[in-house]
């Protein structure tokens, strides 16, 4: 194919702007999919992006269309995913497009997400073709948006396109603007093959599939190819595109999206952001790649059941195959038994990790309260990095503790600047700016410890804005602060996968909290468990479990049988939810209870 | 082959409020219909199990329970024990009981069962404190429960069991200990006693689901328990089950084969049967059944009885009892010893002082009685 007639773009939008629909309209406009093959949200094919209405991993298909000046087209749409957890998924895609389409609600105006994806985008030199959303709302105000686009972001907005894909209205505009305004790929066909990874995938038939921009020469069936990283040489046993299911191609020329399946055993071999090249003739040096992706949330994965301990392991690496950005490695935890350290981008990623380890591979699991990555420097002039509180070293050898700090963006209508100034300030952050957007929406950005962060921030930010706020953060530094170890005993004993790190400020009425919350998540036992909080040695919260002094069915006849059966089969079945720790038999609950506190 | 029968008679003058049985009130009307739907289900159950004609049933216990059997009027009474006498046969019959609200019975009602050959009369008395009987609406007062069982016994019906109930709404320590002290007066043979449970559907889920229940305190219905399980063997009542106590020799037979994984037959809208690996439920709904019977499909469900299944409710009824889990019977029955599926959990619980492990049998401790609950669901393999 002639790169002059390849148009590669994403979608970027804030959560519920509609990115997804704006694609099903897309690929059904072109006619990639009949009515009959649509269903809603074609490229969310995962059951947990359906049900929660978030796009997870990136998809790519391809469209054909025919362009005003009467020619065939080909658009790779490469959609991507909105929430802030997954922004690196968003860079790699960028990294292979020209262009991007910039999806506003007409209501709802910029966001906090779209903000940092714009930058992104604009970082790799995309054309950003400007999308009003949802103009049919009766609260829709396209012109105040377009301001907002001009005015925030700096984009020419006079030519953005109104569009509802709701009623289908500017799709059609919206396909005539990719062609014409997203500059078409360059490379030819002569040049040394290079083609950049930017996805990969595991398939349990072909092996591990690589999703790759070609950038310069070509690539065909059969071509002996390597991965300039390792070296590793491969036969290309299959190429093709997406439509959105896989269709084989003969070959896959310069500015082309596809994939690639070789004899390519693991997902490790096909590392995302490193070039391929002909084996043969192979490209002097390798495209640029990516930054490498760094968890930010660390927590501890446990089998209910210890029998399950190599079930997790196989099932972490197989979601490993397809998620770069998760990483684990084995702890043992007094209390919890053997189970593994787990590495993720935030805490939805962590949420989305445990719940496909849950349904997909049927693993019960135990989640120990995130935490981050703590710089702990000792007297002895060493720095030790602790991502799980019980691994902070005695106290006494202690210098001081840094801990990360976020520069965190937040949007909200200017009702609520001064909730979410309260909540910040309570979460120790520190005001940076506070821009208007327009006359009634302020941008405001603190300098927050990301543990406050991963704690209920954004929830709270939510729920005292009537969910009008939108959060996006990043990385910013690392601070010192004063921050000690809140540990839990229970019957007397620590419980090492309860402890946490708190500052110090707060540590008194945390510990109160979680006492208070355990008592009401530990159910009653035939004795009486003692909770109590601890710093140190000092006891600083104590609460009770009162011992259960009877429980039994008073009556069981002929009649009762089959009734009273699925009454004990469901008591069972609770108690396989539980860990016993010590004598105490604790819900899995409980170890995330310091996420359900004030 | 030994087996009980259970004739189940469905209507109530007014449904107590805690009750989740399948009887109804205000349904007299079909008493005559469903007295012939009865004996016509009994006569086809027979032949489908290859009787002939004038064969009758020889079971070892007959036991009639409701619902409230002795809100039939006299007349009715006596349909229901000439069916009964041609279609069963008492002669190897040890127990014949019927349960008996005192609301409901007079001297001749009384003179009439012990005429059809009634040995055994179960009486809901729940109570004897007129308040609490109201509360949970009982039709009649502690006066008529007390005054029912002594006329049964000067009639020289001698083996008499009154159900009593604990944890009622509003009931203290005290309330619950006169209750007792009154019953124990009556010198009765059996006594059942049950902690008050709020079941689906009843008038006091309701009324909890709308916060109008006012339960005695955890602390109170535990220290209850604990009074009852304590003054009752103390008595000379032995607890043979966790909710029965009987004098020497006066367990409930029936009852027992439920606990011990005998057959049962059970007869009329809703009687749940257990025979030969299956368990049968009939239609619970009065018209319903009457109309099925006829039809042949007066059965709501049959289902067979895995092994799985039948271990574990082996175990979880064996263990209700103080003989416990009879380990001869285990091993003959699944030609498994009970320490080769449940050696662990023995062991486990053995250990937690909950249950006795002994040579020919496995029970509960008193300690196991209490928290019962927790053994039986170990006992679910």
């Amino acid at each position: 194919m002639d790169n002059k007639k390849i148009r590669n773009f994403s979608i970027i939008a804030h959560i519920d702007h509609g990115k997804s629909t704006i694609a099903d309209r897309l690929i059904e406009y072109t006619g990639t999919l009949s009515q009959r093959e649509m269903s809603a949200q074609v490229l969310d094919n995962m059951d947990l992006e359906r049900e929660r209405g978030i796009t997870i991993k990136a998809q790519t298909v391809r469209l054909d269309y025919r362009g005003k000046d009467g020619e065939m087209y080909c658009l790779n749409l490469i959609d991507t995913p909105g929430h802030v957890d997954f922004t690196y998924e968003v860079s790699r895609s960028l990294a292979a497009c020209e262009g991007a389409l910039l999806i506003v609600d007409a209501a709802q105006g910029v966001e906090a997400q779209t903000l940092a994806n714009v930058y992104m985008a604009l970082e790799h030199d995309l054309e950003i073709i400007p999308v009003i959303n949802k103009i049919d709302l009766p609260s829709a105000d396209p012109d105040r948006v377009k301001q907002e686009i001009e005015d925030v972001i700096g984009l020419d907005a006079s030519e953005a396109i109104l569009a509802s894909a709701k009623t289908g209205i500017g799709i059609e505009e919206i396909l005539d603007a990719i062609v014409e305004r997203i500059p078409a790929p360059g490379g030819t066909k002569e040049e040394s093959l290079q083609a950049l990874i930017f996805d990969s995938y595991f398939d349990a038939y072909k092996g591990a599939i690589a999703h790759i921009r070609v950038m310069d020469g070509m690539i065909k069936k059969g071509s002996k190819l390597k991965m300039m990283a390792t070296g590793k040489t491969f036969e290309a046993t299959e190429i093709g595109c997406f439509r959105p299911a896989p269709m084989e191609l003969a070959e896959l020329g310069p500015g082309s999206v596809g994939f690639v399946a070789g004899s390519l055993k693991q997902v490790a071999d096909v590392r995302v952001g490193v070039t391929v090249t002909s084996a043969e003739k192979p490209a002097a040096e390798p495209l640029p790649g990516y930054r490498g992706v760094t968890p930010m949330v660390y927590c501890g994965l446990y089998p209910v059941d210890s029998a399950d301990y190599d079930n997790l392991k196989d099932a972490l690496e197989k979601l490993q195959l397809n998620d770069a950005a998760l990483v684990f490695e084995p702890e043992t935890s007094i209390a919890l038994g053997f189970g593994y350290r787990c590495g993720f981008l935030g805490l939805l990623h962590m949420d989305v990790i445990q719940e496909r380890l849950e349904r997909e591979y049927n693993l019960k699991l135990i989640t120990t309260a995130p935490s981050v990555i703590y710089h702990v420097y000792k007297t002895d002039g060493e720095m030790v990095k602790v991502d799980n509180p019980s691994d902070l070293p005695d106290p006494t050898t202690i210098q001081h503790i840094e801990e990360p700090y976020v520069k965190a963006t937040v949007i909200v209508p200017n009702d609520f600047v001064g909730a979410v100034m309260d909540i910040s300030q309570n979460k120790r952050g520190e005001f940076k700016s506070m821009d208007y957007l327009d006359v009634n929406r302020v941008m405001i950005v603190y300098h927050i410890p990301l543990s406050e962060i991963i704690y209920d921030y954004f929830d709270k930010l939510k729920s005292s804005t009537r969910g009008y706020a939108s959060l996006d953060y990043e990385l910013a530094d690392y601070q010192q602060a004063k921050l000690v170890k809140l540990d839990i005993l229970l019957n007397g004993e620590p419980v090492d996968a309860l402890s946490t790190i708190v500052h110090v400020d707060n540590a008194a009425s945390r510990g109160r909290q979680l006492a208070a919350k355990l008592k009401e998540i530990i159910p009653q036992q035939m004795f009486e468990i003692p909770i109590q909080a601890a710093i140190g040695n000092k006891i600083i919260a104590r609460e009770n479990v009162r011992a259960m002094r009877k429980d039994v069915l008073a009556k069981c006849y002929g009649g009762d049988i089959s009734r009273k059966r699925k009454l004990l089969e469901k008591q069972k079945e609770g108690k396989k939810r539980m860990k016993a720790v010590g004598r105490v038999e604790v819900p899995q609950e409980a170890f995330m209870a310091i996420l359900q506190i004030d | 082959m030994e087996f009980g029968v259970y004739i189940h008679i469905p209507f109530c003058q007014q449904k107590c409020f805690y009750c989740d049985f399948p009887s109804f009130a205000g349904r007299e009307r079909f008493i005559d219909d469903y007295l012939l739907a009865l004996k016509e289900e009994i006569h086809k159950t027979k032949s489908n199990m290859g009787y002939g004609q004038d064969e009758k049933l020889q079971p070892k216990t007959l036991y009639i329970g409701g619902g409230t059997p002795t809100v039939l009027a006299e007349e009715q009474l006596e349909k229901l024990f000439q069916l009964i006498h041609e279609e069963i046969s008492l002669d190897f019959c040890e127990e014949y009981t019927i349960e008996v609200n005192p609301g409901t019975v007079n001297e001749n009602k009384l003179k009439l069962l012990k005429n059809a050959g009634i040995t055994r009369l179960s009486i809901g008395v729940q109570s004897l404190d007129d308040k609490y009987l109201q509360a949970i609406g009982r039709i009649h007062n502690a006066q008529e429960a007390v005054d029912t069982v002594q006329l049964a016994q000067l009639l020289g019906l001698n083996n008499i069991s009154i159900d009593l109930m604990y944890g009622l709404p509003g009931q203290t320590m005290a309330v619950l200990q006169e209750t007792l002290r009154q019953a124990l007066k009556l010198k009765v043979q059996h006594i059942s006693i049950y902690g008050l449970q709020l079941e689906e559907g009843t008038a006091f889920a309701k009324m909890e689901a709308i916060g109008k229940l006012q339960l005695p305190a955890d602390e109170i219905t535990e220290a209850m328990y604990d009074y009852i399980t304590s003054e009752l063997p103390q008595q000379g009542y032995e607890r043979y089950e966790i909710s029965n106590f009987a004098q020497k020799g006066f367990y409930s037979r029936h009852n027992m084969s439920y606990w011990q994984d005998k057959m049962y037959l059970g007869f009329g809208s809703g009687a749940h049967s257990y025979w030969q690996g299956k368990r049968l439920q009939n239609l619970a709904d009065i018209p319903s059944y009457i109309k099925a019977v006829p039809e042949n499909n007066w059965q709501e469900l049959e289902e067979q009885v895995s092994e799985k299944e039948h271990m574990e409710e082996m175990c979880f009824l064996g263990l209700r009892t103080a003989e416990g889990i009879n380990k001869k019977q285990f091993s003959q029955t699944f030609g498994r010893n009970l320490e080769e599926i449940y050696g662990d959990v023995i062991i486990r619980l053995t250990e937690k002082g909950l249950l006795k492990d002994k040579e020919d049998s496995c029970s509960l401790t008193l300690l196991g009685m209490r928290y019962g609950n927790q053994v039986f669901s170990e006992f679910l393999l």
